[in-house]
């Protein structure tokens, strides 16, 4: 592993901060966020011991989970406090990045898993080895949801997120279809829902990881894969999305919409499918007034759908690290922590022993998403893209999944371009 | 004046102007310094807080061999002359119309600082709700009839640059009403009242007391808008995060996407570098308008 610490750390500090101020005049300031900057790091006075989480969840549900953890720890531990941070999900790499150039961050941070690699380089996280080492259920976790950078490990993952299809029972039942296990059946069932008038499904089109993490499952359902980029599958991917479009299935909204939007808008009760997540369980029981299921994404056997989630890692530069290491163990890492998440927001939890629990089992919603990862689930990000070239590889493949489906680039046009641009990377 | 004393006053002077110099060298002079060495150096994720390896002119060579970097120039060009055209055209109109005053006048100029003191994240999201397909705009336009399918007003390409632009035009408009009304407000009723008497029409007053009074104020707002128009970027982020695609992709925009979401920060300087040298022009016949304003003056 290389020590990316070095004796110009100040110099290079105050140049991070420099660039940031030239880059923000030209630029116009990025949306502010003033809680985070205000709290990075863990504090000790009074006797008592707060530590500082930051994440970027939005939604309620994922909200409350953060609260249910921070009551869970400070009930366990008296005279400690844990202070959540919310700091929105297109700027808290860069905040934590920026914030490591000139020694700060916070003690814990919940980042999306597929950053790990990035923030790991950026010098944000701390090696976890010891207490990874020492933790007596680390037994229980699957090797695939520990972050690991040249031999060290940086984060965990305590639950699997990954996108199922989701459907309108009532608008399936109006039309006469059956909820979709083939592409096939799929694009049958868009004709029927679209010919009675409704829309067909609702997915994110924005271009970066998002629209990545989102058109990779239909890209691959045609034999695409990022270990030998081919063209024509796709071609053929894109040409099926731009047929929804086309038909108005998909409307070409999506390309301005991130996650959230599209399951808000499937909620609302007109649109028969929502290429959508585990994690909006609570907001489906909260919002949707109709009948409604998950299915696998019916991608064949060639298709992948990524296992995703947050990894949990400790700052590099918390002033309490045990104490950050004892809330990510009494919470994300423990079965109780883990069967909050999955009752709060259906989170598939990483712990064996979680997993085999009644209240996850006997979710019917739950088990179309842990039938998915047996047949389906792929390594996210794709162990194909060298660490250093992830950034690139979400943002380049997201771009181009918006250009699809906002109709700028013809299917031949936009398969070219991501096979350049994945033979251009790092 | 003796010698002396002559001197004495300059070294007060310098000693007052010490701080704003101080002030500038540590937040303009060193950061752009900076900014240019980093734009000639290979800094990355991985070595942002290591020793800067110099790599020439590398990052500019990889902006201009992109092939989105000339489609993100033409769409710079045209979204900043879409601001200036509209916002110095919206700004004079309403300056005219408020330049006299009436029971509404007040309100309405209330309601212009409202808007111009929006931070630009909240008025991005409205206005990105109000452009949606179910928005306030597509539910009129079908409502009405007068569109039988909703306006992709942010998600085709071919218009989401001009959508955004136009935004960013009417967010500027209060500012440019405010400066325009102030220098027609200086010119003598007397003036008005004798064009009047010689019967001119309100378009002739307009166009021959209003607008060649404003013409120094017009000169240094083009400049002002242009350069604002230039640096635009919290619309771009809340309204398409510069989609479809790349297609409302602008320079700052583009610099912020190469810095800080693929952190090749390098590359994002180059980026910056190249959008400071077109303001820095700007700047230059800035400062000469204004020079020549106060020379004439």
């Amino acid at each position: 592993m290389t020590n990316h610490s070095s004796p110009r750390r100040r110099s290079a500090a105050l140049a991070a901060a420099a660039f940031a101020t030239g880059a923000l005049v030209i630029a116009g300031c990025t949306p502010d966020n003033g809680d985070a900057s205000d709290a990075a790091s863990g504090s000790s006075d009074s006797g008592t011991q707060t530590i500082t989480v930051w994440h970027y969840f939005s939604d309620d549900n994922q909200v409350k989970v953060m609260d249910d953890y921070k009551d869970l720890f400070e009930a366990n531990n008296e005279g400690a406090t844990v202070e959540n941070v919310f700091v929105p999900y297109d700027q808290l790499n860069s905040r934590l990045i920026t914030g490591a150039s000139t020694e700060t961050g916070p003690d814990v941070v919940v980042f999306n898993g597929a950053d790990a690699s990035t923030l790991a380089l950026g010098d944000v996280l701390a090696p976890i080895d010891d207490y990874w080492a020492d933790f007596a259920d680390a037994g229980q976790f699957p090797e695939s949801v520990v972050h690991s950078l040249d031999g060290s490990a940086y984060a965990v993952q305590g639950y699997v997120n990954l996108l199922g299809l989701w459907y309108n029972a009532d608008i399936l039942a109006e039309v006469g279809v059956e909820p979709p296990t083939s592409i096939d059946e799929l694009n049958s069932a868009l004709d029927k829902v679209v010919a009675a008038g409704y829309s067909g499904i609702t997915l994110s089109g924005l271009p970066n990881s998002q629209g990545e993490w989102q058109g990779y499952p239909w890209m691959s359902a045609f034999g695409f894969n990022y270990d030998d980029p081919q063209v024509q599958p796709l071609t053929d991917a894109f040409s099926m999305i731009q047929n929804w479009t086309d038909s108005g299935a998909l409307t070409a909204e999506a390309v301005t919409w991130d996650q959230t939007v599209p399951f808000q808008t499937f909620a609302a009760g007109n649109v028969a499918f929502a290429e959508n997540g585990n994690w909006q369980m609570g907001t489906a029981a909260a919002t949707a007034d109709f009948e409604y299921g998950v299915v696998p994404l019916p991608v064949g056997e060639t298709g992948q759908v990524y296992l995703g989630g947050e990894g949990e890692g400790i700052g590099a530069f918390s002033q309490n690290p045990d104490l950050a290491w004892k809330y990510l163990s009494e919470t994300y890492f423990s079965t109780e922590g883990q069967l909050i998440a999955a009752d709060v927001v259906g989170s598939i939890p990483a712990r064996a022993d979680a997993a085999q629990d009644d209240a996850v089992t006997s979710n019917a919603l739950l088990d179309a998403f842990a039938t998915s990862i047996d047949s389906n689930g792929a390594n996210y990000p794709s162990p194909a893209i060298a660490p250093e070239s992830v950034a690139d590889q979400q943002l380049e493949v997201g771009q181009v999944w918006s250009s699809v489906i906002g109709g700028q680039l013809t299917p031949d046009a936009a398969a070219e371009q991501v096979v350049t641009a994945l033979a251009g990377l790092k | 004046m003796p010698h002396s004393i002559r001197r004495l006053a300059s070294r007060r002077q310098l000693l007052f102007a010490a701080p704003a110099a101080v002030f500038l060298t540590i937040f303009a002079i060193y950061p752009l310094l900076q900014l240019m060495r980093m734009s000639v150096s290979d800094v990355t994720v991985s070595t942002l807080n290591d020793p800067w390896q110099y790599s020439g002119l590398e990052n500019f060579q990889t902006d201009f061999a992109s092939p989105a970097f000339g489609e993100t120039v033409l769409n710079t060009v045209i979204f900043v002359t879409i601001v200036t055209l509209l916002g110095l055209a919206g700004g004079l109109g309403a300056a005219i119309l408020l330049s006299k005053s009436g029971r509404w006048t007040g309100f309405i100029l209330g309601l212009l600082v409202f808007i111009w003191a929006l931070p630009p994240v909240v008025n991005g999201s409205v206005w990105k709700f109000l452009l949606g397909s179910s928005g306030l705009f597509n539910s009129i336009g079908l409502e009405t009839g007068l569109t039988t399918q909703p306006i992709p007003f942010l998600f085709d390409d071919s218009i989401a640059l001009y959508s955004v632009a136009l935004v960013n035009a009417w967010a500027v408009i209060p500012f440019n009403a405010l400066v325009f009304r102030a220098s027609i407000m200086g010119i003598s009723p007397e003036v008005f009242e004798a064009a009047r008497m010689d019967g001119a029409s309100r378009w002739e007053e307009i166009r021959h007391i209003i607008v060649p009074v404003v013409k120094p104020t017009t000169l240094v707002l083009l400049v002002l808008t242009v350069v604002y128009g230039f640096r635009s970027f919290d619309f771009i982020y809340v309204m398409t995060f510069g989609g479809p695609g790349v297609a409302t992709t602008t320079l700052p925009f583009l610099g912020y996407i190469q810095a800080f979401v693929r952190f090749d920060f390098g590359l994002g300087a180059a980026t910056a570098v190249i959008a400071v040298a077109m303001v820095i022009v700007l700047a230059v016949l800035y400062a000469r308008s204004v020079r020549r304003e106060e020379a004439n003056s």
